[in-house]
C-alpha cells in the first residue's frame, strides 16, 4: 500500500504536543515525589522517562495502522487481553494483597490496562457491525457477557477500580453510540441487583476504603490517613504553592501512595492553585481536542474510537482528582499521562495513537 | 470493500454532534467541579489547611527487627547485633549548614577526613532528605551530638543493627555474610517479601536461612517537628527478632582446625561418621566477614577477588578436586562386588603397567612386587589398581562412585554446592565427542584424569565406611529455636541411603585404612598414636598429569601446577566418633602434608574431650 502524502499533511501535531506536555509536566512532578525516598535502583522520573518513550514507539505503530485494520482484528485483540488477564490469574505477582501484575523479562506488567484499550475496540466492532439493525435484548447479553469477562476477572483479583473503570467506559461508550433508554433501563436494574452482591465478595479493606470515602475522620490515622493527608497537601499549597521539592507533606513522606495514586496532590502541594489551574486547563483542552476529533471523524468507527479513547482519558482525570480531592473514594486510578506505571502510560499513549490515526484519516477515502 | 461504502453513506454526523455538544457541556461541568473543589481547599481553606500541614507530626515508621543469633553446638555465640551511628544532617532543618558542620567538627574533634560528605548532595536540591556526613561514630561522639543537639539544627542520629563475626576470619565461609539487598535481588521471586533497605543474608548460613533469620518489622508512630525530626514516640508495633540458628559446628574443635592449617591454603572439614554431623569446616586463606558489614570498600573487594587463592570460595563444598589415591577405595569395592577379587587375588608390581602403547607408572619406582588387596591399599600400590580399573571398566566405577555419592550435591544447607564429575563413556562422547579411551580408566582407577569430587563429598564417603555403610547427609544445622527457646525446627540424623557395598566388604576396606596407618610401609604412618587406633588414606592429586618420564615433581614447578595433598581418616578403628578430611591445594604429598595437620586435629580433637570430662 502507498502511503498517502496527505497522511503526514494531516498530522495531529496539537495532540502530540498536548501529551508530551502533560507527560514532561508528569516527570518533573515524580522527580520531586520520588526524592524522598531512599536510594537504591533507578530513580522513578529516570523510569518513568522510558516508558514515555517506549510509548512514543507504539504510539507510531498505533497510528500507523489504518484503524480500520484494528478494528476488523478487535475480536483477537480482545481475546488477547482476556487470556493475559487468564494468566495473570494463574502466574501473576502479588503485591499488597491483590494479584494484578505479569512479569515478563524482568518487567512487570498490567494486563488490566491493556483491557482498557482493548474494551474500546471491541466495543467499537460491535457497535458499528450492529448499529443498523437496531438493539435487542440479545445484543445486550452479548454486550453484557464481553464487558463482564473482564470486569469479574479484573474484580476477583481484586482490583474493583479497575474493574468499574471498564462498566464506567462502557457506558459511556454505549450512551454515545445509542443503544436505545430501554437498554439502559435493563442495564441499570442489573446493576442494582448486582451492588449489593458486589459488597458481598469485597475484601475488607475495599469495603473499609468506601466506608472511610463516606466519612474520612471515621479512623485519622487509619484508613483515613490517606485521604486526610491528600486534602491537607492540596490544601497546604495554597495559592502559589510551597515551591518545586518543598512540599513537606510529600518531601516527609505523610502523603502515601504519591508516585501512583496521589501524584496529583504532589504537584497541587508544591505548585499551588495556580500550577493546578494551569495543568488542569491542559488536561480540558486535550479533552476538547478528543471530542473535536470525534466530531470531525469520517466514519462511525473513527468517531466510536475517538470517543472511546477520549472517554478513557477523561474518567482517568475525573476519578483520580477527584480521589485526591476527597470527592471519590480510593480506588487506584491512574491519572492519565502523570501517574508513574509503564503499563497505564504505554496503553494511554496507545490511545493517543489510535486518536491520532482517526484524526490525520479524516479526509482519506477508503480505496 | 463495499460494506465500508455503505457505511460511509450510511454515517449520519449529525446524529453525533448533537451528543458531543451534551458531551462537551458535561465534561465542562465536571472540570468545573474540580476546580471548584480546589479552588475551595487551596483558596478559601488553604491558610488553615497550610496550618494543619505544619502542625502534621504523626508519623509511621516502619521498625527494623534484630537479626537472629548463629550460635556453636554448645550454645557459644558466633554472630550477635552490634549498634552503629551514622549522622546525617537534613538541609532544611539545618540553614546554615557549613556554620553546624564545623560547630560539630569542633564539639567531636574532627579532623576534616572524619567528616565525609559530598557537597552536590547538600546542593541536589532535596531539601528534605538527609544527608549522611559520618559512619559509624563511637559512643562517646554520639553522647556529644545528642547533649548539644539544641545548638545543631538537623543534625540527626540514625542507630543501624551491624553483624559482629566473632570469630572473623575463622568461620567466615560457614555464616556468610549480610548486606542491603540489591535491585536484581528484588526482583527474584524468592525475595518477594523484601523492601528496599532491608538487609539480608548474601553467603553462607546468612544466606541459607534467611527466612528464619531476618524476623519481622514492625512499626512506629513518631511525632515529629515541621522539618521531620523526630519528638517522641506515641504508639508502636514491636518487631519480631528473627530466630535463633544453633550449628553443629564446635567453636573450639573450628579454632584447633584453623590453627592447625598454618599459612597452608586449603580446607579441612571434621564429621561425626555416627549421624553426618559437621564438627568443623575450615577454608584458607579466608576473609574477614565484618567487612561486608556496612558495605564493603572497592579496594577490600578487590584485595579478596583478585586473590588468586580465592579467599570468597568455600572450598569444602564448592572446591572440586581430583580425588587421587583416595578414591583407590571406591574402585577396591567395586572390584569385591561385582566378585573380579577377593581379598587374597594377588598381583604382581614391577613399577609399570603398559597399556597399548602407554606405560602407567606406579608412584614406587621399582614397584611393590607381589601384593594382596590389603597391601595395595596400605601402600596405595598403583598397579594393582589399574589392574582392577581395567577389569571393572569406566561405567560400572561409576555407578559405585555415584554409590558413594559422588557425582551429586549432599544437601548440606550452604549456597554454592558443587556437584564434582564422574565421567562415564557418555559423558565423555557428549562433552568431547569423542569415545572414551581405555586409558582413561586407568587414569580414573587411581582418582586421576577427569574425575572431580568436593570435598565434602569425599569425606561423606570415608564416613559410610567408618560407619558401617550408611551415606549420612551432612548437617551443619542442630536446630532452629525462638529467641525465648522455642524450638522451631529441628534438624534429625538423615540417613540417605546404603552403599552398594555389603558389610563383610567394608570391613576388608576399614581393616585396609586401619593399615595404612598402623603397619609398616603404609602411607598414613604419621597418624599413628599410642592411644587410639586412627584409620586414613592419602591421596595426592595432580593437576596437570604425569609426564611420560616419569620423574616426580620436583620444587621448581609453578605453584598453580604443583599437587593437591589430600588425606582423609576416621578414628577410633571401632566404632569411628569423628572423621577428618584435609586438603591442602598445591601442597605435594598427602602423606607428608596433609597427615601432620590431620593429626593436629585428632590429638586437638581429643584434648578437648579429655578437657571437657574433667569438668
Amino acid at each position: 500500500m502507498k502511503i498517502d502524502r496527505r497522511l503526514f499533511a494531516n498530522f495531529d501535531w496539537v495532540l502530540l504536543g498536548l501529551v508530551l506536555l502533560i507527560s514532561g509536566i508528569g516527570i518533573l512532578n515524580l522527580y520531586s515525589a520520588g526524592s524522598n525516598l531512599s536510594a537504591g535502583g533507578e530513580p522513578l522520573y529516570i523510569k518513568q522517562m522510558t516508558w514515555v518513550l517506549l510509548g512514543l514507539v507504539m504510539m507510531v505503530i498505533a497510528f500507523s495502522v489504518d484503524y480500520h485494520i484494528i478494528i476488523r482484528h478487535a475480536y483477537l485483540i480482545y481475546v488477547i487481553s482476556v487470556l493475559l488477564l487468564l494468566l495473570v490469574f494463574f502466574y501473576g505477582n502479588i503485591t499488597h494483597g491483590s494479584q494484578r501484575w505479569l512479569a515478563l523479562y524482568g518487567f512487570s506488567f498490567q494486563p488490566s490496562e491493556l483491557m482498557k484499550l482493548a474494551i474500546i475496540i471491541v466495543l467499537v466492532r460491535y457497535f458499528d457491525d450492529n448499529m443498523e439493525k437496531g438493539y435487542r435484548f440479545g445484543n445486550l447479553v452479548v454486550l453484557l457477557t464481553v464487558v463482564g469477562i473482564p470486569f469479574f476477572m479484573i474484580a476477583r483479583q481484586p482490583d474493583l477500580g479497575t474493574a468499574m473503570f471498564l462498566m464506567v467506559l462502557f457506558l459511556s461508550m454505549a450512551v454515545f453510540a445509542g443503544v436505545g433508554r430501554k437498554f439502559l433501563i435493563y442495564f441499570t436494574l442489573g446493576g442494582m441487583i448486582l451492588a449489593p452482591l458486589c459488597w458481598f465478595f469485597m475484601k475488607d479493606y475495599q469495603r473499609e476504603r468506601i466506608l472511610t470515602f463516606l466519612s474520612p475522620e471515621r479512623d485519622p490515622l487509619g484508613a483515613g490517613y490517606h485521604i486526610i493527608q491528600s486534602i491537607i497537601a492540596i490544601g497546604s499549597g495554597g495559592i502559589w504553592g510551597k515551591g518545586f521539592l518543598k512540599g513537606t507533606q510529600t518531601q516527609l513522606r505523610f502523603l502515601p501512595e504519591q508516585q501512583t495514586d496521589f501524584v496529583f496532590s504532589v504537584f497541587a502541594e508544591e505548585w499551588g492553585f495556580g500550577g493546578v489551574f494551569v495543568l488542569m486547563f491542559i488536561f480540558f483542552v486535550l479533552i476538547m481536542w478528543g471530542l473535536k476529533i470525534t466530531r470531525y471523524s469520517r466514519d462511525l468507527p473513527g468517531a466510536l474510537t475517538a470517543f472511546g479513547v477520549t472517554m478513557f482519558v477523561f474518567w482517568g482525570i475525573f476519578i483520580n482528582v477527584g480521589m485526591a480531592i476527597g470527592i471519590f473514594p480510593v480506588v487506584g486510578i491512574p491519572l492519565p499521562f502523570f501517574s508513574y506505571g509503564g503499563s497505564s502510560m504505554i496503553a494511554l499513549m496507545i490511545g493517543a495513537g489510535l486518536l491520532m490515526n482517526v484524526s490525520m484519516r479524516r479526509f482519506i477515502l477508503q480505496p | 470493500m463495499f460494506g465500508n461504502q455503505d457505511r460511509l453513506t450510511n454515517y449520519d454526523p449529525w446524529k453525533f454532534r448533537k451528543k458531543i455538544r451534551v458531551v462537551i457541556w458535561l465534561v465542562f461541568l465536571a472540570f468545573f467541579i474540580l476546580t471548584a473543589r480546589l479552588w475551595y481547599l487551596q483558596v478559601v481553606k488553604g491558610d488553615n489547611l497550610r496550618q494543619r500541614s505544619e502542625n502534621n507530626r504523626i508519623r509511621i515508621q516502619e521498625i527494623k527487627p534484630l537479626r537472629g543469633l548463629i550460635m556453636d553446638t554448645h550454645g557459644d555465640i558466633l554472630v550477635d547485633n552490634q549498634s552503629s551511628f551514622d549522622i546525617s544532617i537534613i538541609p532544611e532543618a539545618a540553614k546554615n549548614i557549613e556554620d553546624v558542620m564545623s560547630k560539630l567538627a569542633g564539639l567531636c574533634d574532627w579532623g576534616p577526613d572524619a567528616i565525609f560528605y559530598d557537597n552536590a548532595s547538600f546542593k541536589s536540591g532535596k531539601p528534605f532528605v538527609p544527608v549522611r556526613i559520618s559512619r559509624n561514630i563511637g559512643r562517646d561522639k554520639l553522647a556529644t551530638v545528642e547533649t548539644n543537639s539544641m545548638d545543631l539544627p538537623g543534625v540527626v542520629v540514625d542507630v543501624v543493627p551491624v553483624r559482629e563475626y566473632i570469630y572473623g576470619e575463622m568461620m567466615a565461609h560457614i555464616l556468610g555474610y549480610v548486606g542491603e539487598i540489591s535491585a536484581s535481588e528484588l526482583n527474584r521471586d524468592a525475595y518477594s517479601g523484601y523492601r528496599l533497605d532491608d538487609i539480608v543474608g548474601k553467603y553462607g548460613i546468612e544466606k541459607y536461612l534467611d527466612e528464619y533469620l531476618k524476623g519481622e518489622r514492625g512499626g512506629e508512630q513518631t511525632e515529629v517537628d515541621a522539618v521531620g525530626r523526630r519528638l517522641n514516640v506515641l504508639g508502636k508495633i514491636k518487631s519480631v527478632p528473627g530466630h535463633n540458628v544453633i550449628l553443629n559446628i564446635d567453636a573450639d574443635l573450628q579454632k584447633i582446625c584453623w590453627d592447625a592449617f598454618q599459612e597452608k591454603a586449603g580446607t579441612a572439614i571434621v564429621m561425626d561418621p555416627r549421624t553426618g554431623c559437621v564438627m568443623a569446616m575450615v577454608n584458607r586463606p579466608s576473609f574477614d566477614p565484618n567487612l561486608f558489614n556496612r558495605g564493603i570498600s572497592g579496594e577490600n573487594w578487590k584485595k579478596l577477588t583478585t586473590n588468586p587463592l580465592c579467599p570468597l570460595q568455600n572450598k569444602a563444598v564448592s572446591g572440586q578436586y581430583p580425588p587421587g589415591s583416595t578414591y583407590k577405595l571406591v574402585v577396591a569395592a567395586a572390584a569385591l562386588e561385582e566378585g573380579l577379587v577377593t581379598e587374597d587375588t594377588q598381583i604382581f608390581c614391577d613399577g609399570t603397567y603398559r597399556m597399548g602403547d602407554r606405560t602407567f607408572r606406579c608412584w614406587k619406582k621399582g614397584g611393590h612386587g607381589t601384593v594382596d588387596l590389603h597391601r595395595a591399599i596400605v601402600e596405595s600400590c598403583d598397579v594393582y589398581f589399574y589392574h582392577l580399573g581395567e577389569m571393572l571398566g569406566v561405567d560400572k566405577l561409576a555407578e559405585y562412585a555415584a554409590g558413594f555419592g559422588f557425582g551429586y550435591t549432599t544437601g548440606v544447607a550452604l549456597p554454592g554446592e558443587k556437584k564434582g564429575l564422574v565421567p562415564t563413556k557418555e559423558w565423555k562422547l557428549k562433552k568431547y565427542g569423542e569415545p572414551w579411551q581405555r586409558g582413561e580408566t586407568t587414569s580414573l582407577s587411581i582418582g586421576q584424569g577427569f574425575s572431580l569430587v568436593t570435598p565434602l563429598q569425599l569425606l561423606r564417603a570415608y564416613c559410610s565406611i567408618a560407619n558401617g555403610g550408611i551415606l549420612y547427609r551432612p548437617r551443619l544445622i542442630k536446630g532452629i529455636e525462638t529467641v525465648d527457646r522455642q524450638t522451631v525446627r529441628g534438624f534429625p540424623p538423615e540417613k540417605e541411603r546404603s552403599i552398594p557395598v555389603s558389610g563383610k566388604n567394608v570391613d576388608i576396606l576399614k581393616h585396609g585404612l586401619w593399615g595404612a596407618v598402623n603397619e609398616p610401609h603404609g602411607t598414613g604412618w604419621a597418624l599413628k598414636r599410642k592411644e587410639m587406633d586412627v584409620c586414613g588414606k592419602t591421596g595426592t592429586a595432580q593437576v596437570i598429569s604425569m609426564p611420560e618420564d616419569g620423574e616426580d615433581q620436583k620444587g621448581d614447578v609453578p605453584y598453580r601446577f604443583r599437587d593437591h595433598a589430600l588425606f582423609v581418616c576416621f578414628v577410633p578403628y571401632k566404632d569411628p566418633e569423628i572423621a577428618v578430611l584435609v586438603i591442602v591445594e598445591h601442597g605435594g604429598h598427602g602423606g607428608s602434608v596433609s597427615a601432620p595437620i590431620a593429626r593436629r586435629i585428632v590429638d586437638g580433637y581429643f584434648n578437648l574431650e579429655r578437657k571437657e570430662q574433667k569438668m
